[in-house]
């Protein structure tokens, strides 16, 4: 059962496509991690499955319901979309509950949420002095204060500081332990390896992958190959292009994130053509350099 | 009904904040001290082609609200700014997001919130003629000004008549700056625009045209006021049922083009 699917989501500003024919899934208790980079129509997306911008073409459903009919799904979901908004000159805490007395929730989950995010102490405060962190912590407390089945975070840990990033780390586990479901956007792709179980990137409006993060990990490895001699440097590199594959230079080395078994290919076709003295180390790549290959027009 | 009074209640919250506040004190500031000069000025015996009204009708029952009323343009101005702004900074601050998705209805946050508002307005504006009212009448007996009339019922009545017509003028001008925020969703754009339009551009029309102007909504919201004690701002010409009619049909107007537009508006900010 999918929490969220979209099905060939269309979303045009003027002339720019910002959300081009979206197909995905977020499967239902997962935390899914959304990656692409700015400008590959995250933050749209966001905005369309919280009813905030209307599509132009394409379906989706939330939490069991058509987009169109988000008054039914909405009170299940909770957000924090792009930098937290917050009321400069008021408190944490009448921020907070600002917005509990408009969702109609208790006084008492002002209380629970700060606690949870760790703000209890500074609740009183104006949020105009908070800083970076601590705001983008109020952000999550407001996306956790209808108790939601479903939260959508955009960039929550941007200003935490390690600290911070580890408790956001064990707050989402333990959400999804309450059998919760997250879509996570994400600039940390670091991050969102160590929480993701399932990963949808997005590259220019599209879906370049939308799958499991261990499927993806195990169907992908990184070569890295250090030529001997220009020659070597350039057979590597047209061999690997004539397979589809990008190459990145690090420090004289060549690093190639492709398909597992492509090294045994690239060994026989350098052999083919009498290299014979080419080492290749197979490497499990990152999900950073996975993407970088992915949106390079490559497929697992 | 239950989203609107959430809706309210959430607004009211927000009252707290400093800026909100400043723009009752303002108001209540700036609108003592005009009347305190007005009062001042006729008091000390100033004669003037301009004053003339002013101090025929200083000794009659209309003499208390044609003191205070002097500073209506203030009051307008401030109420403008006060809706516009207020409305308008849930986009700046990006605040709005928050807010929908708690609330999906729009229309029914939309109407907790200026509810919430000009109740907010209606309150500073009460407080301001109370203020500046009594200041007047405690300075009166200490330059030897008589004010049996002003608190008489005839007084009293047009105290009420005035408050009542003042009332109307800026649920209208509260009306116009809904729209102005819904339209430019810009704090600054939206004070901007609204003053510009108020203050300059149907002040224009209304010398170069005042048949047309007449009909126009800042210039009924104003007459309607004027109509009680003229001193304190123009007479409608059209006379004041047909402003009043024009003024609820404005506001109407205002409220239903609102309407329409907020609830298919893309939400960016």
């Amino acid at each position: 059962m999918n929490a969220i699917e979209t099905h060939g989501l269309i979303k045009h500003f003027g002339k720019r496509t910002a959300v081009d024919g979206l197909t995905m899934s977020v499967p239902e208790g997962s935390i899914t991690g959304f990656i692409g980079p700015n400008g590959a129509g995250k933050t749209t997306t966001l905005r369309l499955l919280l009813g905030l911008v209307r599509p132009d073409a394409g379906s989706a459903t939330v939490l069991g319901h058509s987009l169109t009919e988000f008054e039914r799904y909405l009170p299940r979901v909770g957000a924090l979309v792009e930098a937290p908004a917050v009321y400069p000159g008021l408190s944490g805490r009448t921020n907070l509950e600002v917005l509990a007395r408009l969702g109609g929730h208790p006084r008492s989950r002002v209380g629970e949420v700060l606690e949870t995010v760790e703000l209890s102490d500074r609740a009183r405060d104006r949020a105009g002095t908070y800083s970076l962190g601590m705001k983008q912590r109020l952000g999550v407390a407001m996306a956790l204060l209808p108790d939601p089945e479903l939260l959508i975070l955009d960039e929550p840990a941007n200003g935490l500081d390690p600290l911070g990033i580890i408790g956001m780390r064990g707050m989402l586990r333990l959400l999804r332990g309450q059998g919760k479901t997250i879509l996570l956007s994400s600039h940390l792709l670091g991050e969102l390896e160590h929480v993701a179980d399932w990963l949808v990137m997005l590259h220019e409006g599209k879906s370049v992958y939308c799958g499991t993060a261990r499927e993806l990990l195990s169907q992908r490895v990184e070569l890295v190959i250090e030529p001997e001699d220009d020659l070597q440097r350039e057979l590597v590199t047209r061999i690997t292009n004539a397979a589809g594959h990008a190459v990145t230079t690090e420090e004289g080395a060549l690093r190639i994130a492709c398909p597992a078994g492509f090294d045994k290919a690239l060994d026989r076709q350098a052999r083919e053509t009498g290299v014979t003295n080419l080492t290749i180390r197979v490497e499990q790549p990152s999900l950073e350099q996975l993407f970088l290959a992915l949106v390079k027009g490559q497929r697992p | 009904m239950t989203s609107v009074i959430r809706a309210f209640g959430s607004e009211v919250l927000k009252f707290r904040r400093w800026s909100v506040l400043a723009g009752t004190g303002a108001m209540v500031l700036v609108s003592t001290f005009i009347a305190y000069l007005t009062f001042h000025q006729i008091a000390s015996g100033a004669t003037g082609k301009e004053m003339t009204g002013l101090i025929e009708a200083f000794r009659t029952p209309q003499g208390l609200v044609a003191v205070i009323g002097q500073a209506r343009s203030v009051i307008i101005a401030i109420a403008l700014i006060m809706v516009a702004a207020n409305l308008a900074s849930e986009w700046t601050l990006g605040t709005l997001r928050n807010l929908l998705v708690l609330q999906p209805h729009r229309l029914r946050w939309l109407a907790g919130k200026m509810l919430a508002l000009v109740l907010f307005v209606l309150l500073s504006m009460l407080l301001t003629l109370v203020v500046s009212g009594a200041f007047i009448l405690i300075l009166a007996p200490g330059q030897g000004i008589r004010t049996e009339a002003w608190t008489s019922a005839d007084g009293l009545g047009i105290f009420v008549e005035f408050l009542g017509n003042e009332a109307l003028c800026l649920v209208g001008i509260s009306a116009l700056g809904m729209l102005v925020a819904v339209l430019t969703r810009s704090v600054v754009t939206a004070v901007g625009v609204g003053l510009a339009y108020i203050l300059v551009l149907e002040g224009i029309i209304a010398v170069v045209a005042p048949e047309v102007s007449q009909w126009f909504p800042g210039r009924v919201f104003n007459t309607i006021v004027g109509a009680t004690v003229p001193m304190v701002g123009p007479t409608p010409l059209q006379g004041y049922p047909a402003a009043l009619g024009a003024a609820l049909l404005w506001i109407v107007g205002l409220v239903v083009v609102s309407a329409i537009v907020f609830p298919r508006q893309d939400v960016k900010a």
